[in-house]
């Protein structure tokens, strides 16, 4: 052995030459594109399933989101009745106004003890029309509109598809039998992020309109509710405002259904069917 | 909001705090072993017949390294998809460094012609959440003769 001769290392051998910083952008972008390939993924497994949904599911769903409201439903009213009947009416002239066939579960309508105007439908074919609703109509081709409205939700299935990403986990939850208890989905599904897009409500408008169009032979009257409502106009504001309530309509909403009368050639002008009696008031006895 | 500014506060002081220690630490190491660079370290010593010594004595070098945030950040996003962790490479090699020429300046205060059966230990100090900071400490010993 010959005498020992000091050798410096020079090399780092044990450290991968890579900068700290990016090697963290690597890793970052490796997570983040990860992520949102998870996330498209879902949104598409979820407009997927917003039509392939079971009915049993659906009608779970339903209930489950009915029953979370915090808003409460007038009992035994003789106004269901006719809230029904004028409903099955205007679900007869789908076929007329050639809407195509519609492929969701029976509907159960339900009066809400709420001042403000509103209607709306859940998944289950939930449809809820508030008492401020009723007592503001002032006719029926008003208040059906308003109804032909949510049924074009019902048919483009859009309370389900407003479930988004988070009907992916209540499908696989009850496909695998998690889903039993149903007082767990309204913490599932955000209800207060339960919106439509704008898309969304400008196709169950045009499904309103032929199907008012259909039933009554023209579109007379029919816009009267939502004139009478106008959201106020607030300027730069007003899209913002827009995507979030998108109920109140907007005037931009009025003047292209308005405009869409004329381009269809569909009559504007005809009688107003009445409305019945005191249907401000429960069971059309007056109010006090 | 609060909170993102608060985790790249963190991030940042982690980064820049964590890299300047981490380069001083490096230029120190590397002077050092420069310095003690004359005597000789073998892993040797366990099965072999040991050089003639008049005198031999175990010495121990000891040192903790603590992680830092911007490492322990990186280090749970590659948790998250595997592969090297490149970040606590250098945490590790200073340690080890550290630890060697800690035991090996030691022995050399004491006048070893060489250090054999050099072993390390290492071991980890808390860090068993993955948000909590973790250090290691990397111990280095062997027998210096004379
Ligand atoms: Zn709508």
């Amino acid at each position: 052995m010959g005498p020992y001769v000091p050798k410096e290392m020079t090399e780092e051998v044990n450290i991968t030459p890579i900068h700290p910083l990016m090697n963290l952008a690597h890793l970052f972008a490796t997570v983040a594109v990860t992520g949102l390939l998870i996330y498209g993924g879902l949104g598409i497994a979820a407009s997927q399933l917003a039509t392939r949904i079971g009915p049993k599911t659906e009608e779970k769903i339903g209930a489950a989101i009915t029953a979370s409201l915090p808003v409460k439903t007038v009992e035994s009213d003789s106004r269901v009745a006719y809230l029904e009947d004028l409903l099955s009416e205007l679900q007869r002239s789908v076929e007329t106004a050639k809407l195509g066939k519609a492929e969701y579960p029976p509907l159960k309508v339900r009066i809400l003890e709420m001042d403000a105007e509103n209607a709306m439908v859940s998944a289950g074919s939930y449809l809820m029309v508030t008492e401020g609703l009723l007592a503001a109509v002032t006719s029926e081709n008003e208040l059906a509109f308003v109804l032909a409205h949510e049924l074009g939700h019902l048919h483009h299935r859009d309370p389900l598809r407003a479930m988004g990403r988070s009907l992916v986990f209540v499908a696989l939850g009850s496909l695998l039998g998690i889903g039993q208890s149903t007082s767990a989905l309204p913490s599932v599904v955000n209800l207060a992020e339960l919106s439509y897009s704008r898309q969304q409500e400008t196709t169950a408008d045009d499904y309103a309109q032929a199907l008012i169009v259909a039933h009554y032979g023209h579109g007379a009257r029919s816009l009267g509710f939502f004139e009478r409502n106008r959201e106020p106009d607030i300027g730069a504001l007003n899209k913002l405002v827009e995507w979030q309530q998108t109920h109140p309509m907007s005037s931009d909403r009025i003047e292209r259904l308005k405009n869409r009368f004329q381009q269809k050639n569909w009559p504007t002008t005809g009688a107003a069917t009445p409305l019945p009696e005191n249907i401000g008031c429960a069971n059309f006895t007056s109010c006090n | 909001m609060i909170e993102l500014i608060t985790f790249l506060i963190l991030i940042g002081v982690g980064y820049f705090v964590g890299q300047h220690f981490e380069s001083q630490h490096y230029a120190s190491i590397k002077a050092r072993e420069k310095q003690t660079l004359h005597i000789p370290l073998m892993t040797f010593g366990a099965k072999q017949t040991l050089p003639h010594a008049h005198e031999a004595q175990m010495f121990v070098g000891s040192v903790v390294v603590a992680n830092d945030y911007f490492k322990t950040f990186s280090a749970s996003l590659r948790n998250l998809v595997g592969g090297r962790m490149v970040v606590y490479e250098s945490l590790i090699d200073r340690g080890r460094r550290e630890a060697v020429l800690r035991m090996k300046e030691e022995a050399i205060a004491w006048g070893a012609s060489q250090v054999i059966n050099i072993r390390f230990e290492t071991a980890n100090i808390a860090g068993q959440q993955a948000n909590q900071a973790s250090c290691v400490e990397v111990m280095a010993y062997g027998t210096g003769i004379r």
